[in-house]
Formats: structure tokens, sequence, C-alpha cells
């Protein structure tokens, strides 16, 4: 033991401590799954006791994933990792070091049979063909011969002596970004009316919305159904304006996100904007049919220049009797009608065949000559973006790769070392084999019967 | 439907193959074992040809996606995987002795998918969050995870029944592999079972990334697979590192087996964007 192993190092650097760990964030996650967490909590307050439910909110019981004890179990962790894998290093490093002599009295001491194979060949001749197999699947081959015997030995695999840092590492890593975008991250959500720019989002933690270093417009939202009735897909197209230029359109869609500037945004909802679009059309007495797009809020010309239009309304289902817009005409005079159009005026009409003497709002002809007529509604959606910035994805994703190369590397891959020595024996030669690896010793047995099976093959073709 | 049909004829060997497992293991003749291998080997490739059926079926329907999208196809896929992992197994083992205990498994999930009350059985289209390749990949890795693990259990426990046969075992356990072997294929299993959960989970956020807009948010679902994980992770240190084998790695691999039938099962008692249920 070095000086420096002292009673915190020896404690951060056990494994001991790491399968306790590994345990404890595994318990408070699962309590995290029974007990409700944030916005589901407010329900459960209601059916403990204030008291209890104080102290369980003081504990941090109600948002356990980002409370004290898991930020505090992650830190130990990552402590934990950096000291264990910088106590058990420098062995590993040494082992990735280590080239073996290919004499290796040692190794050779307790040979098992089934390891040895006996020749009618002589030394030279077997070695070499040692030697060419060995070169097949191994890097690392060296070879000596002496006068009347000859050893070799070949290593292979070294690298994955790192699958275990590579992985623990990542690890560290992993906790890493995920603190840098729970610190430096944001994550909100905006509602963009068709036709309408945003220059800010709300954000889920609440507080004043977030100014954005741009502006999105939302040119237009679609949504395709299966003939079943299901969606098939939700489509923003967006435009991106600086300085209130558009630099960037783009297409939004589930499942795939647009980024601009550091923001990315998602198509998370949509639904019906207010304020819907609506064709009309009028006619004038004995003369021309003139049809137009309006929404609430537009002022037209009449055809005939007796005065102007506006559209106050458009309802989707004005008191049960369908689609209608109310629209308010000013003559020149100054004289105004204000009146509701219809879209199912014929059918009103036959239920009640006087409703415009009773009700003169309903009557779409009421500003002489002209006879208002509503052809359809379009409706007008808005688009529901999530918005999120965290510059910790990045460091995340790279961990995540790590993770799964060192598991490959540690799966794939095992560091070991054959030896192979040939001897004369009587008028034939015995050779024996023998290995060495740090760890899957049935793997490194089987490799070496393959060796042996295959090398007889080569002799005796050879013959 | 065919391939419903087919599946239903699938059920119907896995529990032969079952029985002739079970034969073997009563009467201890060999005999019964290759009867037992030859139904399960014909039960998994009628299910392949069921799967691309129904593959295709999805196609000409006009929405084409892979048999991986509801509860129902998850649990066919799952009983696939059972079943394809067991056979490589125990053609590189040269031994039978495990098959008693998976193919059950696999039969009882295939029987429960085909007669559980609302079990939505057809070919449906997909709404544009689950439009995705990322997502295809997170269940395909997550249920050769759950297979590996399945094996591991069974392994599990008949590493049980090895150790708790008394000096003149019958003709059952003495036909088993020896106990260093079965505590050599726990661990294997483990290990590929936790390799194939870590695509699972990484695949898995990718695609909550692109879908949700966030990798990780802690849903019940999330948070179970994140359990299973730590779990395994606990046992490959103690084996590696405090040099548990046998008895205890039967154990971990029955709590392993456990968590991940909760993240896949139990959690749709749990509210969950997960919820296959729903
Ligand atoms: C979630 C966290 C962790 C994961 C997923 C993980 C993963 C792994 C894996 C897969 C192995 C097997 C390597 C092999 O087969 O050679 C391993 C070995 C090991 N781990 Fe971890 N590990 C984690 C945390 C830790 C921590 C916190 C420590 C701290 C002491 C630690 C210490 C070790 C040691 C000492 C080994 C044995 C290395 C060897 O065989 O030489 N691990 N780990």
């Amino acid at each position: 033991m070095t000086p420096k192993k002292s009673g915190i190092w020896s404690f951060f650097a056990s494994v001991q401590l790491a399968l306790v760990l590994l345990s404890l964030i595994a318990f408070f996650a699962l309590v995290g799954t029974l007990v409700p967490q944030r916005e589901e909590a407010v329900a459960f307050a209601e059916r403990i006791p204030p008291a209890l439910f104080s102290f369980l909110q003081k504990m941090q019981i109600f948002d356990l994933y980002h409370s004290a004890w898991f930020i505090l179990l992650s830190g130990l962790l990552a402590v934990n990792l950096i000291i264990c894998s910088l106590d058990r290093f420098p062995p590993a490093w040494r082992r990735f070091r280590m080239r073996h002599e290919p004499k290796n009295e040692d190794i050779f001491r307790d040979v098992a049979e089934e390891d040895t194979l006996l020749a009618d060949t002589d030394v030279r001749t077997a070695a070499d063909a040692a030697l060419s197999l060995l070169r097949r699947k191994y890097h690392a081959v060296e070879r000596a011969d002496e006068a009347s015997s000859a050893w070799l030995c070949a290593q292979k695999g070294r690298f994955s002596l790192f699958g275990v840092y590579i992985v623990h590492v990542s690890i560290l890593a992993l906790i890493a970004g995920a603190v840098v975008g729970s610190v430096f991250g944001v994550e909100g959500f905006v509602h963009i009316p068709e036709g309408e720019t945003v220059e800010s989002f709300s954000l889920r933690s609440g507080g004043q919305p977030l100014p954005l270093p741009f502006a999105v417009r939302c040119d237009r939202f679609t949504v395709e159904f299966y003939e079943g009735g299901m969606p098939r897909t939700f489509q923003s197209d967006l435009t991106f304006l600086k300085n209130g230029r558009a630099v960037r359109s783009a297409k939004l869609l589930v499942n795939h996100p647009v980024e601009f500037e550091g923001f990315r945004f998602y198509q998370a909802s949509y639904g019906a904007a207010p304020g819907g679009k609506a064709t009309l059309a009028l006619m004038r007495e004995g003369g021309r049919r003139d049809v137009m797009n309006v929404a609430e809020g537009y002022v037209f010309d009449l055809p005939g220049r007796e005065g102007t239009f506006q559209v106050l309304r458009v309802e989707e289902n004005l008191m049960k009797m369908g689609p209608a817009v109310k629209v308010a005409v000013t003559s020149r005079r100054g004289q105004e009608a204000v009146f509701w159009v219809f879209q199912q005026i014929e059918s009103i009409k036959k239920m009640s065949p006087d409703i415009f003497e009773q009700v003169p709002l309903f009557n779409p002809g009421l500003f002489r000559p002209y006879t208002f007529s509503l052809l359809g509604l379009e409706e007008k959606y808005y688009t529901g973006l999530q918005v999120n910035r965290d510059p910790g994805t990045p460091v995340v994703a790279v961990s995540a790769l790590g993770l799964i190369g060192g598991l490959m590397l540690i799966l794939f891959s095992y560091a070991r070392a054959v030896w192979i020595r040939i001897s004369p024996s009587g008028d034939q030669v015995l050779l024996s084999i023998a290995g060495r690896s740090y760890k899957n010793q049935p793997g490194l047995q089987k490799e070496m019967r393959y060796l042996l099976a295959e090398l007889k093959n080569r002799l005796e073709k050879r013959r | 439907m065919i391939h419903t049909k087919i599946l239903s004829g699938v059920t119907f060997l896995y529990f032969a193959a079952f029985v002739f497992y079970l034969f073997r293991m009563v009467l201890g003749r060999e005999f019964w074992g290759k009867w037992a291998t030859v139904t399960a080997l014909g039960g998994l490739a009628a299910q392949s040809i069921a799967l691309v059926v129904r593959w295709k079926t999805s196609y000409d329907l006009g929405f084409g996606h892979a048999p991986l999208s509801n509860f129902y196809e998850s649990l066919i896929f799952f009983a696939w995987t059972i079943v394809l992992l067991y056979l490589l197994m125990e053609r590189r083992l040269k031994n039978r002795s495990i098959g008693v205990f998976v193919l059950p498994v696999a039969f009882l999930i295939m029987a429960y998918a085909s007669i559980a009350p609302g079990m939505n059985q057809r070919i449906e289209p997909l709404i544009p969050a689950l439009q995705s390749n990322w997502l295809t990949s997170h269940v395909l890795t997550c249920f050769m995870g759950y297979a590996a693990f399945t094996v591991a259990f069974a392994l599990g426990i008949l590493y049980f029944f090895k150790t708790a046969a008394g000096p003149r075992p019958g003709v059952f356990v003495r036909l088993m592999p020896s106990e260093f072997h079965i505590d050599e294929l726990i661990y294997s299993c483990a290990v590929l079972g936790f390799i194939f959960l870590t695509l699972g989970i990484v695949t898995g956020s990718v695609w909550a990334h692109y879908a949700w807009g966030s990798y990780w948010s802690w849903d019940p679902k999330e948070t179970w697979s994140l359990i299973t994980w730590l779990i395994y992770a606990v046992m490959l240190h103690t084996r590696l590192v405090r040099g548990w084998r046998g008895r205890r790695m039967a154990v971990m691999a029955m709590v392993g087996f456990g968590c991940m039938l909760f993240t896949y099962l139990g959690v749709n008692l749990l509210p969950s964007l997960h919820s296959y249920m729903s």
C-alpha cells in the first residue's frame, strides 16, 4: 500500500461502495414510481394528514428525481467511479504494456495432457507451422529458437483492457451531461396561430416568458388523417426571422424536430385557433356575384361602391344552427346594418319560414340591394410547439456511444497470450500449448484446443 | 386473417414442444428431446412466417410498419426472441435440459396474447409519434434483452433443481449441464441481456429526444428500465469483483427477471407515456 491510500481514498476506491450506491439509486428510483411526483402530488396531498405531507415535502419526496438525495447519490457515484478508476488504472496500464517473452518455463509447469500433441516431424518444421498459424490469428507473434527446442508467444485483445474504463468514464460523462442539461438547459412551449409570429416562449417551470433571439412565424398547420380517422401526420410550416427578414423556412413534423440557433422546436400539439376564415358570396340584385375569402376584422368595399362591410365574427356553430359569420355594412351616408350570415340558411328558413321578420339580425339581405351567403368555413389552427435548449445533449449522446462501444469491447474481445513450446521427444516432436488471460478462462481453453487441433491438421497434411 | 391462424398453431406447437421436453425430463430419453427440438424449431419457423405476413399485410393496408407497434405485437415478438435465443443456446450447448423451463414461458406468452380479454390483435396505423425507426430499433433491442434475461431466469431455476437434488439424482438431473456450466451460462445471458438493454435504453432515449423533446423524463417505464439496468449492473459487479457464483447468481437472475417483468407489464398499472394498454 502506498501512503497515498488513506482511509478516504480506499473508501471511495471500493467496489462495495459502488454496489451500495447503485442499489440505493435503484431503490430511490423505485420509490419515485410509487409516490406521486410533482403535479400529481397535489391530489395526493388531500388524502394524507397535512403535517405528514409537509414533512414529506421537506424531505423532497415529491420531486425525488431532482432532490438533494438524488444529486448526493449521483455525486457520490461519480466520486466513487473516479477514485476507483484512478486506483485501478496503473495495473491495467502495466498489463497493457506488458510484452511476454516467448520462452516461459513457468507457464508450462503443469501442462494438461490434452494441451499437448505428439507429431512425426522435426522441431523446425513444427515451429514454422505454428508460427504461420499464430500469425494468421494474432497481431504480435514472437519466436525464440534454441538448440533443440523452439518457443512461440502470441498476444491479442490488449485494447479490451480499456473497455471497463471506457464504460465507467462514459457513465461519468453521462452524469456530467445530465447535470449540464439541468443547469443550463431550458424547456418550454409556445402556441402560434397560423399566420402569426412569436418572439418568446413560456417556460415549463413557470415565470416570465423567455424572449427568443429571433422570431418564428407559423405559415400553415396541416393535419392529415388515415381512413379510419386516426391522425397520420401533423405538420407546421415555420419561418424563422431575424430583424424582420425571413432567414429560414422549415417543415416541422412529429419525430423530426427543427433546430435554429441552439433552440430545438418539436411538434407537440395543435388546436383550433379562434377566428377562422370564411368564404362569402355577395349577390347584387339582378347583377353580379362576388366570392371572397374573409377572416375576422377584414374590411372590404362593396362591389358597387355603396359602402364598406366588415367581418365582425366567425362562428363554427352559432346557436346550434351551424356556421355563421357576423358582418356590419356601413353605407356611405353612415347608416349601419349588422346581421348574421348562416351557411344553412335554406334549412333554417324551412324550419321557421318567417324567421327574417321575427329576427332581422338573421337576414342576410338586410342591406339592400345585396344578399350575402356563406359558402363555407375554413378552420384556422394554432400549432403547439415544445421549445428546448439543452447544451448537455451532445455530451450525453457521445457518452451513450462510449458506453455501448466499451461494452462491445468487453463482450467481443478479451486480452490473452498463448505460448507454444516445441521440443523433441524420442524421434517425434512434442508440442505443448499454454495460455494466460486476465478473464475468460473458458474462452481461452476453447481457443487453445482449437489451435492445437488446427496445428495437428496442418502438420499431418504437410507429410 | 391468415397470420392469426398461424400464430394459434404456433401456440399449440410450443405447448407440444414443452410436453416433449417434459417427457424427456421424466423418462430421461433423448428421443423425446429430439422431438421437442424439432417441434420448437417448427413453431419458430411458422412464427417467423406469420410475422413476415403480418408485416406485409400492414403494407397492403397502406400504412406499412414493422409488427412491433402495440402490446399484442410486442408479446408475439417477445415469444419469438425467447425461442430463438433458446434454440441457439441449445445448439451451442448440445444440452436440452433448459427447454422444459423456457418453452412454457413462450407458450404462456403466446396463449396470453391470443386469449386475454381486450387484447387488440388488429393491424393499426401508427400515430405520428410512433412513426420512427428509432422506435422500431428500441423495441427490437429491448426484447432481445428481455429474452436473454428470461433465459437467464430459466437457467436460475435449473440451477436450483440441480442443487436441490440429493446425492443420488434422477435421470433428468444427470442429463443437466454441470453447476459450473449453468453458472457460466447465467452470466453469459446476463451480459448479453445487459448489452441489449443498454442499447434499448439508448435507442429509446434517442426516440424520446426526437419525438418528445427530451431524452429522459422519468416516466415510470423509463425509471423501471433504469432500475432493471442497475440490478444487472450490480449482478455483473458482484460476480467480477466480489466473486459471487452459483446460488447467488441464480438469485440475482431471478430478481432481475422480476424487475424486467415489472418494467414490461407491471408498469402499465402506473400511469405512463408508454402504456401499450391505452
Ligand atoms: C451504472 C454504473 C456502472 C456500470 C454500468 C458499470 C459497468 C461495468 C461493467 C459492464 C463491468 C464489466 C467489465 C468486464 O466484464 O470486464 C464493470 C466492471 C467493474 N466496475 Fe463497473 N460499472 C458501473 C459502476 C461502477 C462503479 C461506481 C464502480 C466503482 C468502484 C465500478 C467498478 C468496477 C470494477 C472495479 C470493475 C471490474 C473491472 C475489472 O474486471 O477489472 N463500476 N463495470
